[in-house]
């Protein structure tokens, strides 16, 4: 007889999920059967960016993640560059990349100690880490500290990566520095000098502490190698600009489809986002370059306010893993733990290529050069954020917004169903994922938490000359 | 298995060297647990963005409390925050009414408060099936609140979420409860104004607010007024390391903050410093329908 029960909040994420599960036994192992992962806030970013000057969107879109900003401000600055038919300077592509590099290591470092870890190690005896589910926890008691130990330290280094960035990008979360036509900040030898002095310590960080950690854990719960696949197609953008025109990165674009090793190039034109089982009437199947959304709630079997983006009509998986594996770097395997450990590696991977941009910086060259702004065009940015790929949509009129559209990592994670009843990637990780207490779902939330989500990404927008037409009625989300 | 405070103490004694904790950690520590009944803090986010508390987790001061992780551990019992708890779903649901019941807790929020189609464009928790929504939950929580924070921009005055039609007729904590809150904002705030904030009052002190509700201690001053890039040529293009941004666009005479002096990120920069123009990020204004730049 099976069990229905929501996890509402699903905490140690970014932002707001909920995420329905049916839990029965199945050849004797209780186990979830069914999953429903649903993004619980909406703030219309879409429809308040209409009408703004484009300059202004690498500023407002930002404000989309605070955990996962500057991505957003380096898509919409490329988006703004698509569409003026520009290239930046050598500096500011640099530069656009320390402090994307910044963002990275320190997301990836907040995703395993601070939102992670929890889920496999038992926490101090004080609030806000107790009260916490006791199963399954394998790691000793001297061990457990010493991990603790190293979540505070993390806390610690975080800052001083974002220190780090910030020499160059001014603050964060939301850094001003990135604008259309290159990066605000002038390089003088004197901020090389000093963001190289943080070098040792992030990197040693990442290579002696969280490294060592990540694989401790996997060993202690190699289970999880094969709990939580998902879809089993990875989707990445690539990252880190090598050259200006973006040729080459140091993760590249590409797609896998069911754990392939054969990489096949991406086309946008594949992208489409079903509405089927999301609270809009909008048409469904459109590419984002002519997206609608038109908001309708409640709506027949509907259950979340995120769309269903699909490639080439398949569900993907992006994030760490799927760039790792598409650049090669990791092909151990597809599951919960496999995305923790690709997670960790990626981290040095960019924590080590910071010496060399720095090394890249030319004082005295130029960090930005006008571009002239079009009156009407189309761009598309596309990116990567910690979290996976990262596209941006826009189109001019008049020298206004007239529509931007954002597919979010998440959005193609925490996806609901698509047309077809296709279940999400992290709908399909849950699904067979064991469940030994109904009390403690302490398995779910590692398998959710693998993913490392990002819901103020993912829950869409709506289209700006769209009827005003939301109507929601505060029934149960089933 | 579930480490007492105890012994958790004395493992971190025991291997202290091993674990590298100074002397002073193994202090604040013991301090901690020895005050397990320190005001308990519930931090609730809303329609906002997790900025706010990435910012707060960047905290370093040679004042106590010096980081982050002290604050948490030595000096408030935080009951709920949606990013650190453990607990998930109805477990972390029952946390919360726990300290709602008790009462006299510090309430912070973080991000604005949808109200349009009856508040449901942002969820709370569910419970034993039955959605809160936000409107409702932050309602609640403040109504036995001892104080009411509302850190960032969007919980202070609606912020980015308000503007361009405010898609979601979000409004401020203060609107959606009734409750006058200390308003800390900034898009984000600096992690210094949260603290300093909380610590007045940890320490009972009364703070004067302005007509925004403003800490005057920390929003007082235009930044232009304080700039050290005041009067030194108004430059018109962007890309040079030195100049005044006011012909960029920069907010710095119309927005109050201490971005010039305290600086951010343990006084590595500021955004001027990265000659990047002021948003005005503090001011209830933002973000303002014309364009930010001129000369871009």
């Amino acid at each position: 007889m099976a069990t229905v029960m929501t996890i509402d909040p699903v905490t140690r994420i970014e932002g707001h999920l909920s995420v329905k599960i049916e839990i029965d036994i199945v050849n004797g192992v209780q186990q979830v059967t069914n999953a429903w992962a649903t993004g619980t806030l909406f703030r219309g970013f879409e429809k308040l960016l209409t009408g703004r000057d484009p300059r202004d969107a690498q500023l407002i879109t930002q404000r989309i993640c605070g955990v996962c900003p500057i991505p957003h401000g380096l898509a919409a600055v490329n988006t703004l560059e698509d569409a003026y038919n520009v290239t930046v300077p050598d500096n500011a592509r640099i530069m656009r990349n320390l402090v994307l590099a910044a963002n990275f290591v320190q997301s990836h470092i907040l995703s395993f100690y601070h939102l992670s870890l929890p889920d496999y190690v038992t926490c101090p005896a004080m609030l806000p880490w107790q009260p916490a589910w006791k199963g399954d926890m394998r790691i000793d008691a001297t061990k457990s500290t010493a991990m603790v130990n190293n979540y505070l330290k993390a806390l610690d280094i975080n800052r001083k990566i974002q220190e780090m960035g910030a020499i160059f990008g001014g603050k964060t979360p939301h850094s001003p520095a990135y604008i259309p036509g290159g990066f605000t900040k002038v390089p003088a030898a004197a901020d090389i000098t000093k963001a190289r002095s943080y070098l040792a310590e992030i990197v040693s960080f990442v290579e002696n502490v969280y490294i060592p950690d990540a694989e401790y854990l996997a060993a202690k719960y190699s289970d999880y190698h094969a709990i939580g696949a998902g879809s089993r197609n990875l989707l990445a953008f690539g990252v880190f600009d090598l050259d200006q025109w973006g040729n080459t990165k140091l993760l590249k674009r590409g797609m896998v489809t069911d754990g392939s090793t054969s990489v096949m190039a991406v086309n946008t034109g594949a992208i489409t986002e079903d509405v089927t089982n999301a609270w809009y009437s909008s048409p469904s199947g459109l590419n984002p370059a002519q997206g609608e959304t038109v908001a309708a709630h409640p709506k027949g079997n509907a259950y979340s306010w995120m769309k269903a983006p699909r490639y080439a009509g398949e569900p993907c998986e992006t994030g760490p893993l799927a760039r790792m594996w598409v650049n090669g770097d990791y092909r151990r395997g597809i599951s919960a733990m496999d995305r923790n450990l690709a997670r960790a590696y990626e981290a040095k991977k960019i924590a080590k290529a910071l010496d060399g941009w720095l090394a890249q910086i030319r004082v005295g060259q130029p960090s930005y050069l006008k571009a002239a702004a079009a009156a009407t065009g189309e761009g598309i940015g596309l990116t990567e954020a910690p979290r996976g790929a990262l596209g941006h949509w826009l189109s001019i009129t008049s020298s206004k917004i007239g529509r931007y559209q954002v597919i979010t990592p998440t959005c193609w994670n925490a996806s609901p169903r698509d047309d077809r009843g296709t279940l999400g990637p992290i709908e399909q990780a849950l699904v067979g994922t064991p469940v030994k207490n109904l009390t403690e779902p302490v398995e779910v939330m590692r398998v959710i938490h693998s993913f490392d989500p990002c819901l103020s990404c993912a829950v869409h927008m709506v289209r700006p000359d769209a009827p005003e037409q939301v109507m929601v009625s505060v029934q149960s989300r089933t | 298995m579930n480490v007492s405070r105890r012994d958790f103490l004395k493992y971190c004694g025991m291997t202290a060297a091993a674990l590298g904790l100074s002397a002073n950690d193994l202090l604040g520590l013991k301090e901690a647990l020895a005050n397990p009944n320190g005001p308990t803090v519930l931090w609730l986010q809303g329609a906002g963005c997790t900025g706010c508390s990435i910012s707060f987790l960047n905290r370093i001061s040679t004042a106590a409390p010096k980081t982050a992780g002290d604050l948490l551990i030595n000096s408030v019992n935080l009951a709920y925050h949606p990013n650190l708890s453990s607990l998930a779903g109805d477990a972390v649901v029952d946390v919360i009414s726990q300290a709602y019941t008790k009462g006299n807790y510090v309430l912070i929020v973080e991000g604005a408060v949808p109200t349009a189609f009856g508040g449901a464009a942002c969820f709370a928790w569910s419970y034993k099936g039955v959605d809160k929504t936000f409107r409702d939950a932050v309602t609640m929580l403040a109504s036995r609140a001892a104080k009411v924070v509302s850190v960032g921009t969007c919980a202070a005055f609606g912020g980015i979420p308000a503007s361009g039609g405010n898609p979601t007729q979000v409004v401020s904590v203060a609107t959606a409860t009734g409750k006058a809150t200390i308003n800390i904002p900034g898009c984000p705030p600096h992690p210094d104004w949260i603290v300093w904030a909380v610590s007045q009052i940890l320490l009972n002190k009364a703070v004067t607010l302005d007509t925004f509700g403003r800490p005057t201690a920390l929003y007082s001053k235009k930044i232009h007024d304080v700039c050290p890039r005041k009067g030194t040529g108004e430059v018109k293009q962007f890309g040079l390391a030195t100049g005044c941004l006011k012909e960029l666009g920069c907010k710095g005479p119309s927005t109050k903050s201490n971005c010039p002096t305290l600086k951010w990120h343990n006084g590595v920069n500021w955004c001027i410093g990265a000659s990047a123009p002021c948003m005005g990020c503090t001011e209830p204004t933002f973000p303002i329908a014309n364009p930010f730049y001129k000369n871009v």
